[in-house]
């Protein structure tokens, strides 16, 4: 009884401060997120047109028209090939700063890695360009190596997408990999091996088990803006990087049938937080 | 200065009773200590005489004025925090000050009353430095300072010795008792020292589940527990349980005890304590020899281990499938070895009918 | 201490210094090219300041930036002091609900942004808010919230409750607790969490792209509105100072707040 008394005033004593914070995300986030919604299921172009009705042709749309899933499938593809890559690529190195690094030089270089992850991401895209095209850095630099002409030019194309996002969002993954591999007792590796485990099994049952909520985390922070991104394929992409996100984007920005765009955007959203649901158990762990 | 008077006050958590149904006075300058084991809800009386938890039920007076409802802040009470809670942007004296800065005081006022503070507690020197320079024992004055230099009414003390280490414990004991002497607050000390309770209060109120088992001063607590738990918790005990017959305590191995000559209980199921300390161990040859000595009720049994510490011994007799403590100082006798058979002696008025 | 063979640790080292020299490469070129003659990036290299002086005579890259920083300034402040406030109630009281309301702070951060930023496209258009940079703002805020909440609640679960009941005890109103011991003693993490929120706001493209109006325009958008109608040497010294800047705000905020917990 006095729990629940303490509960409702503690309701009382919170809400005037939570009140502003809460309001401003409504208004902000909760509220266009469910304008989306109704709009997705409008016929015209905007509610201030009279004869707008509901319908659910935009959502018939996205399965009539086979390109749309195609993108979306395609979308999912590059989440998938990007957030594996950054596992390959960041779980090593986090793995490395934990274990081997210590003190002063581990700090640093930890600051370093998730250092560019707080710069701006379209500029860290755009550098690649610099890098990836036909006399770019990349292409001058293997000719002058190589003993034979080699033309060189990723710029514009699916690996270049794939390069670019990996550049973005590495970071992630070596941050929650870090920290769930720092959180490993170094006795567990010791008991481990003091049992007779080589280093590759103390890595494989203990180590990486442990592990695997950070590489979990990691993967859901990096795939989620994945399937959703339509900025780094527009700029490194070129004609090849139509995706699912700049299909969405061209609704609201080229072709003006927002309609259509919020209904893909809800498609989007509702997959999204599937695969939140679905990896929520783990995620929960980790927290 | 004032004297507290809870009465009847419960308090519960969901489906757990922290405080039920307490009533007890702490007079006016006297130091008392709540003593019991973790979850004994010592620390929630504590703090519902502080004024951070309500009580559901009864009433909490201090000097006369019921502040059951008063909020904390307006309590007029000094609170020693277990971790001492010192405020880590705030240097020694800015700790001391804050309570006398909130009360609108000011300039000339507040420096003198700190100054006087921190020289009680001999922390003059160390008025600038910040609490994360200082040591346990340091933090423990300061603490103290803080809570005092507002003159209270009551002081309230949550464990406040028990981050400290042994030796140090001693010193500030002794300390705490001079500076509550000097100040002649009213203290409520919450602990579950049971030593630092003996030494260190005028009075014990000794806490089981929400309930106060005994109260009264240390001596009398000691010496004439009224319950199993007041004598095992204060204090080591033997529990003697049987049948009272009439005349004698008969164990469940049909052995039979005397009671002091002043006992008289009812007859039935019965409970004697007594003291490992006022436990003497004749070894069994040597009674033989003297052709024994009836005065004192006696066990025969063996000693099964011996535990040295220094002064004493403490020796665990078996008998009858029951174990018993003795404490032997060392000096008088020479020491017994395990297996030896012996008889365990005691003063039939140093029995506890509990 | 865990033994690891001086091959191993050496391989360690030289992976990840690989690692770090994919994340670095690209913009160490892209600082290089916006000192070089060539506009197509030729080489040999030959220094210039040339398209740093360019910048200076671009007006609608400085306006940009004048909104980006304004933007940036009133998302901090707005975001600090709500987010801060909520923190301290999470942080202070229970009640029913209360991990429902937690959980409504991770929508910002885990709904891709494109779908933020389309919804609210959508919402403030329906509703008459319109755009410009007053949506920019009312979007960046809520974006930089989550960040605060969760920075300024990190510092918090290292602030003992003790300390508030001390001030109580000692007659200090809750009011002069706050303002007197609490907020002084998270003081860093609400600067943690100021930095952050600049952080967010500064450096956001994807709502500001879709909220932003021609005169009513972020850096980000700018742009990127410059890199789709082709490269210029001007956007590699505009990148190359944002760069910097982030990067030297971010260095600010580690020496306030350790994101690893690194011992």
């Amino acid at each position: 009884m006095a729990a629940t008394m303490t509960q409702e005033n503690g309701l009382r004593k919170a809400f005037p401060l939570l009140l502003p914070a809460y309001a401003w995300l409504t208004l902000a986030i909760f509220l266009p997120l469910s304008a989306m919604v109704y709009f997705s299921l409008l016929t015209s172009m905007s509610p201030s047109e009279q004869s707008s009705s509901l319908t659910l042709e935009n959502y018939a749309a996205f399965f009539s028209d086979p390109l749309y899933v195609t993108l979306l499938l395609r979308s999912l593809r590059l989440g998938l090939v990007v957030t594996l890559i950054c596992i390959l690529v960041g779980f090593p190195a986090a793995y490395v700063l934990a274990k081997i690094f210590k003190g002063r030089a581990r700090e640093a270089i930890f600051l370093l890695v998730i250092l560019p992850f707080w710069s701006n991401s379209l500029v860290r895209v755009f550098s690649w360009s610099m890098v990836l095209r036909e006399g770019g850095i990349l292409d001058t630099a293997l000719n002058s190596i190589l003993p034979f002409e080699v033309t060189f030019d990723l710029m514009y194309s699916y690996p270049a997408v794939v390069i670019g996002l990996v550049h973005s969002y590495l970071p992630y993954m070596v941050l929650t990999c870090y920290l769930s591999l720092q959180a490993i007792d170094d006795a567990l590796i010791e008991a481990a091996r003091s049992l007779g485990a080589s280093r590759l099994t103390t890595l494989r049952r203990v180590v990486a088990p442990l592990a695997l909520p950070g590489v979990l985390a990691g993967s859901a922070l990096i795939f989620i803006p994945v399937v959703g991104s339509f900025m780094e394929p527009r700029i490194l992409g070129g004609r090849g990087g139509t995706l699912y996100g700049t299909v969405i984007e061209d609704q609201f920005t080229a072709v003006y049938n927002w309609p259509l765009g919020a209904a893909l955007s809800f498609i989007l959203l509702a997959v999204v937080l599937v695969i939140l649901l679905v990896s929520a158990p783990v995620l929960r762990k980790t927290a | 200065m004032a004297r507290v008077e809870v009465r009847n006050v419960s308090l519960t958590f969901g489906a757990h009773k922290a405080v039920d149904d307490v009533s007890i006075s702490f007079e006016d300058g006297g130091f008392y200590a709540l003593l019991g084991p973790s979850g004994s809800g010592k620390t929630t009386l504590l703090r519902m005489i502080a004024g951070f938890e309500f009580p559901d039920e009864g009433s909490i007076h201090i000097g006369g004025e019921a502040v059951e409802s008063v909020p904390v802040n307006k309590r007029r009470i000094g609170m020693v925090f277990q971790n001492y809670a010192l405020f880590p942007n705030m240097s020694v004296a800015g700790n001391v000050a804050f309570g006398l800065q909130v009360r609108g005081e000011k300039g000339e006022t507040v420096r003198r009353d700190v100054a006087d503070a921190l020289e009680l507690v001999q922390l003059g020197h160390l008025a600038d430095r910040r609490p994360h320079q200082l040591s346990g024992g340091q933090r423990q004055r300061v603490a103290l300072a803080r809570a005092i230099v507002t003159k209270p009414r009551v002081l309230l003390l949550d464990e406040p010795l028990s981050a400290l280490d042994k030796a140090l414990r001693t010193d500030m004991q002794v300390e705490l008792k001079r500076i509550q002497r000097e100040v002649g607050v009213t203290t409520i000390f919450v602990t579950h020292d049971q030593d630092e309770a003996l030494s260190i209060s005028d009075r014990i109120g000794i806490l089981n589940n929400g309930r106060i088992v005994q109260e009264g001063a240390p001596e009398e607590i000691y010496d004439r527990p009224k319950s199993e738990f007041a004598a095992t918790f204060l204090g080591d005990a033997n529990i003697f349980a049987g049948t009272f017959d009439g005349t004698r305590l008969r164990l469940q191995n049909g052995e039979a005890i005397d009671l002091p000559s002043d006992a008289r209980p009812a007859n039935g199921d019965l409970r004697l304590a007594i003291r490992p300390e006022r436990v003497r161990l004749v070894p069994s040859a040597a009674l033989a020899e003297s052709g024994s000595s009836q005065s004192s009720s006696h066990l025969a049994g063996t000693i099964t281990r011996r535990m040295f510490s220094g002064s004493q011994s403490t020796y665990l007799v078996e008998s009858g499938g029951q174990e018993y403590k003795a404490i032997v100082m060392r000096g008088n006798a020479g020491e017994l070895e395990v297996g030896t058979p012996v008889a365990m002696q005691w003063d039939r008025s140093d029995l506890i009918v509990l | 201490m865990i033994r690891t063979p001086a091959f191993l640790s050496g391989l360690g080292r030289f992976y990840i210094g690989l690692v770090l020299l994919f994340l670095y490469l690209p913009l160490a070129i892209m600082a290089a090219m916006s000192f070089n003659v060539s506009p197509f990036y030729q080489l040999p290299f030959e220094g210039t300041t040339e398209w740093y002086l360019a910048l200076s005579g671009n007006d609608s890259l400085i306006e940009a930036s004048l909104n980006s920083l304004k933007i940036a300034v009133l998302t901090t402040i707005i975001a600090t002091i709500l987010g801060t406030a909520a923190s301290l109630a999470l942080f202070r009281y229970d009640f029913a609900g209360k991990r429902v309301i937690q959980s409504l702070l991770f929508p910002p951060i885990a709904i891709p942004w494109l779908i933020s930023g389309t919804a609210m496209l959508i919402f403030f258009f329906g509703t008459g808010i319109g755009r410009g940079l007053h949506a920019i703002l009312l979007g960046h805020v809520a974006l930089a919230l989550p960040y605060v909440i969760i920075v300024v609640s990190a510092r918090l679960a290292t602030f003992s409750r003790d300390l508030e009941d001390a001030a109580a005890s000692l007659g200090a109103s809750s009011w002069q607790t706050t303002w007197k011991v609490t907020l002084p003693c998270i003081a860093p993490g609400i600067v943690a969490g100021a930095l952050f929120a600049f952080a967010v706001s500064f450096d956001q493209f994807v709502i500001s792209y879709f909220l932003a109006t021609p005169g009513q325009t972020t850096l980000p958008v700018e742009i990127y509105a410059a890199i789709r109608k082709g490269f210029t040497p001007e956007i590699n010294a505009v990148s190359t100072i944002i760069i910097l800047f982030s990067m030297g705000l971010m260095l600010v905020v580690s020496r306030f707040f350790r994101f690893g917990g690194s011992q």
